[in-house]
C-alpha cells in the first residue's frame, strides 16, 4: 500500500487535479485496499485441488458423506475470512494514516454484498483450474494467467475508471471486473445503479462459471481411476 | 575453482535432463510464464497510456526494468532453484544429505534444483529488452552483465534471509515476503521513492540492484553504476556466505531418513 500511495500521489500531483475520472487519491487508495484484500485473502484452491487430483488424495474426500465442491467452498471460506479480516484491518490502518479515513458507512453494505459475489466467482474459477489437473499435467500456468487477467481486466492495480473507454467496455463484458472492480468501486462510491449492474453481472457469470464447474467435476469423476487403498 | 565449475555444470546438466523428462510440463510452464509476465506488463502500458510520465520515468524505461528483473528472477530459478526453498531445506533437516558430501554445501544445495518456469522468466527478460527498441551491441553486453550481477544480488539476498532460519527455526513466510518485496520494489519506477525509501532499496531490500540500477546501466554506461553493482554483488554475496556458514554451526540434524531425487 505504501508503494501504491507513492505512485498515485505522484500521479495525482503530476496531473494537477484532485479528481481523476471521478476518483480522488483518497478513493483510489481505499479502492486498492479493497482489491488487495480480495486478491491476497482469497484461498489458493486451484493448487490445493490440483494437488489432490494428482496425488490421489481426492479419493479420501470423495468417499465422505458430503459434496466435494461444497466441502472445498467451506474449507476455502474458513481459510479466507480470517486472512481477509487481518489484511483489511492492517492495510486499512496504513491507508487511513496516509490518505485519510475510510469511505462513508452507507457504502459498506453494498460493497459487502458485491464482495460475497466476487469471492464466489473466484472460488468457481479456482475450482475449474484445480480440476483441470484431470487433463493437464500442470495447472500452475493457468493460475498465473488467470491472476494476471484479474490484475488487468479486474482493475486490481489500476481502477478501471482510468482505462481507455474501449478497454473499460471490454473489461465490463468479461467476468473479471465483477471479481474485483465491482466491490472495490462500490466501497468508495456508493451508486445504486452500479450496484444493480454489478450484481446482475455477478449472477450471470456465477451461473455460467458455476455450471461449468459442476460439469467439469462430473466429467472429472468419470475420468478418475482409483487403484487400491 | 575449475573443479567447482565442472561440478556446477554437471548439476545444471542433470537438472536440464530432469526437466526434459517432463517435457510437456516444462514447455507449458515456460510458455505460461512468458504469457504471465507479458500480461502483467500490460498494466504499465495502460498506466503510461493514461499518465505518460512519472517524475521523468517513461514507458521505455519499464521495458528495461522488466527485462532485467524478469531475466534475473528466471536465471536464479534456472541455475539456483533451491534459493527459493532453502528455508524449508534447513527446517526439514535436508541439509544432512549435502553436508555428508565433499562439495561446497551452499553451492551444492542451491544448484541441486532448477525451476522450469524460470526459463520462461529468463526468456521474457530478453523479449522485454529487445522490445524496448534500445538494442545496440554494447548495450546488449551491458544487459547481460547487469543480468548476471542482478542475479548474484537476488540469490545472495534470498540466502541471507533464509539463513535466518538457523536462528529463528522457521523461515517459509519470511522467504515469501522477501521475494515479494524484491520483485514489487524492483518493478516500480525508482523515481517514486523519497531518499529514505531509496536508501532502504539499496541496502535493506536491495531491489534497486535488480531493477533501476542495472536498467540505467544498460541505457548508458557510467563507471559509478557498474562500480555500485559490483560492490553490491560482492557485498551481498560475502554476507550470504558468511551468514550461511555461521548458521551451519547451529544446524542440528533431525536424523530423519531423507531421499534426495
Amino acid at each position: 500500500m505504501v508503494v501504491f500511495f507513492q505512485l498515485w500521489q505522484v500521479t495525482f500531483n503530476a496531473s494537477g487535479s484532485q479528481v481523476l475520472n471521478g476518483l480522488t487519491l483518497h478513493d483510489t487508495m481505499w479502492y486498492l485496499l479493497m482489491a488487495e484484500t480480495l486478491e491476497l485473502g482469497r484461498p489458493r484452491l486451484a493448487r490445493l485441488i490440483s494437488q489432490q487430483v494428482k496425488d490421489g488424495s481426492i479419493a479420501y474426500l470423495l468417499n465422505k458423506p458430503y459434496d466435494f465442491l461444497l466441502y472445498q467452498l467451506a474449507s476455502g471460506l474458513g481459510e479466507s475470512l480470517p486472512r481477509m479480516g487481518i489484511l483489511f484491518i492492517i492495510g486499512g490502518a496504513l491507508v487511513w494514516s496516509m490518505a485519510g479515513g475510510p469511505p462513508a458507512l452507507q457504502n459498506w453494505p453494498l460493497a459487502m454484498i458485491a464482495l460475497v459475489g466476487a469471492w464466489l466467482l473466484h472460488f468457481c474459477v479456482n475450482g475449474l483450474i484445480g480440476l483441470a489437473a484431470f487433463v493437464a499435467e500442470e495447472v500452475a500456468p493457468f493460475e498465473w494467467i488467470y491472476q494476471k487477467l484479474v490484475f488487468i481486466l479486474g482493475g486490481m492495480l489500476i481502477p478501471l475508471d482510468f482505462y481507455p473507454v474501449w478497454l473499460q467496455t471490454v473489461a465490463k463484458s468479461l467476468p473479471f471486473a465483477y471479481m474485483m472492480y465491482g466491490p472495490a468501486r462500490l466501497f468508495v462510491r456508493s451508486d445504486l445503479q452500479l450496484f444493480v449492474q454489478i450484481l446482475a453481472g455477478q449472477v450471470l457469470w456465477l451461473a455460467i462459471i458455476g455450471g461449468l464447474l459442476s460439469l467439469a467435476f462430473a466429467r472429472g469423476m468419470r475420468r478418475l481411476a482409483i487403484n487400491g487403498g | 575453482m575449475v573443479k567447482e565449475l565442472k561440478f556446477l555444470t554437471a548439476l545444471w546438466k542433470t537438472n536440464l535432463a530432469a526437466a526434459m523428462e517432463y517435457r510437456v510440463a516444462f514447455i507449458s510452464q515456460s510458455i505460461g510464464m512468458i504469457l504471465n509476465d507479458g500480461v502483467y506488463f500490460l498494466i504499465w502500458i495502460i498506466f503510461f497510456d493514461r499518465f505518460k510520465d512519472i517524475r521523468g520515468w517513461q514507458f521505455t524505461d519499464m521495458f528495461m526494468v522488466f527485462g532485467i528483473s524478469a531475466g534475473a528472477y528466471g536465471l536464479s530459478g534456472m541455475l539456483f532453484g533451491n534459493a527459493f526453498n532453502l528455508a524449508d531445506i534447513i527446517v526439514n533437516g535436508r541439509l544432512d544429505y549435502y553436508l555428508s558430501l565433499p562439495r561446497p554445501t551452499l553451492l551444492h544445495v542451491l544448484a541441486s534444483q532448477a525451476s522450469p518456469s524460470g526459463f520462461g522468466d529468463f526468456l521474457y527478460g530478453f523479449i522485454s529488452y529487445f522490445a524496448s527498441g534500445q538494442f545496440s551491441p554494447d548495450g546488449f553486453g551491458r544487459f547481460i552483465l547487469g543480468l548476471i550481477l542482478a542475479t548474484v544480488v537476488f540469490v545472495s539476498f534470498l540466502v541471507i534471509v533464509q539463513s535466518l532460519t538457523f536462528w529463528l527455526g522457521t523461515g517459509g513466510a519470511l522467504t515469501g515476503i522477501a521475494i515479494n518485496a524484491m520483485v514489487t520494489f524492483a518493478l516500480y519506477p525508482i523515481t517514486l521513492f523519497n531518499n529514505t525509501a531509496k536508501l532502504i532499496l539499496f541496502i535493506v531490500v536491495p531491489a534497486a540492484f535488480m531493477g533501476a540500477v542495472p536498467a540505467g546501466f544498460v541505457r548508458s554506461f557510467t563507471w559509478s553504476s557498474i562500480g555500485l553493482m559490483i560492490i553490491a554483488a560482492a557485498g551481498f554475496l560475502a554476507l550470504a556466505l558468511f551468514l550461511f556458514q555461521l548458521g551451519l554451526r547451529r544446524y542440528e540434524s533431525g536424523s530423519a531418513i531423507q531421499v534426495e531425487v
